[in-house]
């Protein structure tokens, strides 16, 4: 771990209290090989521990795809995607939001 | 308090692995209804997807399976031979038996319904975890199983030492869930989430195996932990990865400390062989790494320095062409470590929990001390005794094949008992309490506080002092800080610190039971060395321990072994000098089983 840190910028929303989302900054400690997943566990293990992302089963592998999100913008894993200077972690699908980055499902595969 | 959905079934398999798959299948062809529930995503969590995946077999029967390799020279008596061996004779051998006889009808099966083998050796086909359970998903959907995902079970219910049901949480509502049900298997896998770093999935907190233990099955051989060797160790966004495992295994290379000196130098040469190219390279290869590491030769994230070393690159290659093509396993990208492998730069290794020998007690029904609670897979104790060397993957469909027809059978011509309102009731209110303490624990800081302690005093290397060390510091959780656990709000809405509160108690449960029994077995053998007890001891210890779970305390009793026909030896010799002989008593089928 250096002394390096980086903002990391997160869509809150809890639909049950917020009246509209909103974004929240963090400082996260910076290190090689970090993902944007290494990013969220820092937040949730340090900082806030009101944040949801999907972890309860998530693997941080690349191999469950749970985690994914939007990333500057742009779709990808959080557990794969490279984290190197301030970034925006969005959820995958804004208007489906549970709460912060986890969305709600497509009807359960019953 | 809310209005709570009530689902009603008559096989309750809980846990969506292999063995929970497997289990509602078999189940669902009693003409029983089936409800499987997944913790996580369906066929994305718990440990099987996160598999290589290899599945073991005896090599004459996969030789007569079209398309496969198969040593014919194999037998299913020189398999047994080889399981009970690397268990150091702590298998239960009816068990073992069980394996062997239903692994090849078990593969054709998997085969039959889709399963893609990517290769095969003498006794082993490679394929992928995530295939195995696409295949899964596909066949349990086609015969009418019932599925959930995202639903954590926190307690199961039972009347006169029956399972009746159970009580399910919804992890993205926050709602409760009650289960009637006639029969459950519990396939819940292993307790992973207890140590950090693990190669595990996020969801494997050993409830399962709690919640059995609470419900008056007896849990057994908890000592006997395996740790994976060479996971990565860094960046933090390959940790956990066993890619470096396979790619040595296979291979070879070379594992250097922070001194620069070669880890193996120094060590019996065979034992360094068979325990760098088999898969005894877990108990082998972990013990080395914890033994740099008490002896402070490892690197900053407590590893050590693997590279190719003289290994040739394009062995090196080929093989990742086939396990991880153009290095990239699903999103994992580990294309950079393919050009240092190649350039010969080092990158940092150790040891992760990887599989839990020991689990819920299990006759050769599958039956537990509770009247319709089944148990197979991981979760369950037995097959591989002190050491696993042959697939852990095998024994999710054998034992889940067998468990699930067995809780058809019970659940067929049984009626369903009312469900407890009044101790449901109470469990829910325990189970809200971290929501409504105000100012108490952080659970996450807990969890991570207990899991750099469990990698610490419960690795491949104890000793009585850290053991004692580490009750101590479980008992006072237990007392003074789970009852405080709390959340930082009351949403009920995916929230994490309440899903950390409710798997805490669990994990305290099963460290405690583990800690206790490696305590009491005074002796070192297959996973499980002690410092002060460095011998193999077959004239005191072949013996399993028993965890009885009583209201406030746990009750540790020696168990006699199960044996059929291979008799175990006498005498105490040293550690490596033990596992040495068990290496040398495998037999002449090659592979790496």
């Amino acid at each position: 771990m250096t002394d390096e840190k980086i903002k990391v910028n997160v869509f809150r929303y809890d639909p049950a209290v917020d009246q509209e989302p909103y974004y929240q900054t963090y400082n996260v400690p910076w290190e090689p090989g970090m993902s944007a997943m290494t990013a969220l566990d820092y937040i949730y293990n340090h900082l806030d521990g009101t944040l949801a992302y999907y972890d309860h089963a998530g693997c941080d592998l690349g191999i469950c795809s749970q985690c994914t999100g939007k990333i500057n913008g742009k779709s990808g894993l959080f557990c794969q995607t490279a984290v190197k200077e301030e970034i925006t972690l969005e959820p995958r699908k804004k208007e489906r939001v549970l709460k912060d980055l986890i969305t709600q499902r497509a009807e359960s595969s019953k | 308090m809310r209005n709570v959905k009530t689902i009603e079934t008559d096989v309750l398999v809980i846990g969506g692995g292999g063995a929970g798959f497997r289990a509602a299948i078999e189940a669902r062809e009693k003409e029983c209804n089936v409800l499987m529930i997944s913790k996580g995503p369906l066929a994305r969590c718990g440990a099987t997807p996160m598999a290589g995946a290899d599945y073991t077999l005896d090599g004459k029967s996969m030789s007569k399976i079209e398309g496969l390799t198969g040593d014919p020279n194999d037998s299913a008596e020189k398999v047994f031979n080889d399981i009970v061996t690397q268990g150091c004779y702590l298998n239960n051998q009816k068990l073992v038996e069980q394996y062997i006889k239903r692994a090849p009808q078990c593969l054709k099966e998997l085969m039959d319904w889709g399963l893609k083998v990517k290769l095969s050796d003498e006794r082993m086909i490679f394929t992928t975890g995530t295939g195995m359970m696409n295949v899964l998903l596909r066949k349990a959907k086609s015969v009418g199983v019932d599925l959930l995902e995202d639903v954590a079970v926190l307690e199961l219910l039972t009347h006169e030492n029956s399972v009746v049901g159970a009580l399910g949480l919804n992890v993205l509502t926050g709602e409760f869930i009650h289960f009637r049900c006639k029969a459950i298997v519990m396939a819940t896998g292993g307790w992973h989430k207890a140590f950090w770093p693990n190669t595990g999935m996020r969801d494997l907190s050993g409830e399962g195996i709690a919640m059995a233990h609470r419900a008056g099955a007896d849990i057994g051989n908890m000592e006997f932990i395996t740790f994976c060797c060479n996971t990565f160790y860094a960046p933090p966004m390959w940790r956990g990865s066993i890619a470096p495992y396979i790619i040595s295994l296979i291979c070879g290379g070379r594992l250097t400390n922070n001194r620069g000196e070669d880890v193996l130098k120094g060590y019996d040469s065979f034992l360094v062989e068979k325990g760098t190219l088999t898969e005894w390279n877990k108990s082998f290869l972990s013990f080395v790494t914890a033994k740099q590491a008490r002896d402070g030769k490892v690197f900053a994230n407590g590893g050590l320095h693997y590279t190719r070393g003289d290994a040739s690159w394009e062995m090196m290659e080929l093989v990742a062409s086939m396990v991880f093509p153009n290095w990239k396993y699903k999103a994992l990208d580990l294309t950079e470590w393919g050009r240092m492998l190649q350039e010969n730069e080092p990158v940092e290794v150790g040891h992760a929990v990887e599989f839990f020998e020991g689990g819920i007690v299990i006759n050769d029904q599958f039956e537990t001390a509770v009247a319709g609670l089944y148990a197979a897979g991981e979760c369950a104790l037995g097959t591989f005794g002190a050491n696993r060397v042959f697939a852990a993957i095998t024994e999710i469909f054998t034992q889940g094949a067998d468990a699930g027809n067995n809780a058809g059978e019970y659940a067929h011509n049984r009626q369903s008992a009312d469900l407890d309102l009044s101790a449901l009731k109470e469990l829910k209110e325990k189970a809200l309490q971290p929501l409504t303490v105000s100012k108490g624990e952080r659970p996450a800081e807990l969890r991570k506080r207990v899991q750099r302690k469990s990698q610490r005093y419960l690795g491949p290397i104890r000793n009585r002092d850290e053991l004692e060390t580490f009750l101590d510091y479980l008992e006072d959780i237990k007392v003074s800080v789970l009852p405080k656990l709390s959340t930082t709000n009351d949403s009920r809405t995916y929230n994490k610190e309440w899903m950390d509160a409710l798997e805490l108690p669990n994990m305290i449960q099963l460290l405690e039971s583990s800690v206790r029994s490696a305590l009491m077995r005074t002796e070192s053998r297959g996973v499980h060395y002690r410092e002060d007890f460095p011998d193999t001891d077959n004239d005191n210890w072949l013996q399993e321990i028993i965890v009885k779970h009583d209201t406030a305390t746990f009750q540790l009793n020696q168990r006699p072994l199960t044996i059929t026909s291979m008799s175990p030896p006498t005498g105490v010799t040293p550690y490596l000098d033990f596992m040495k002989q068990m290496m040398e008593a495998h037999s002449d089928t090659g592979g790496k089983h």
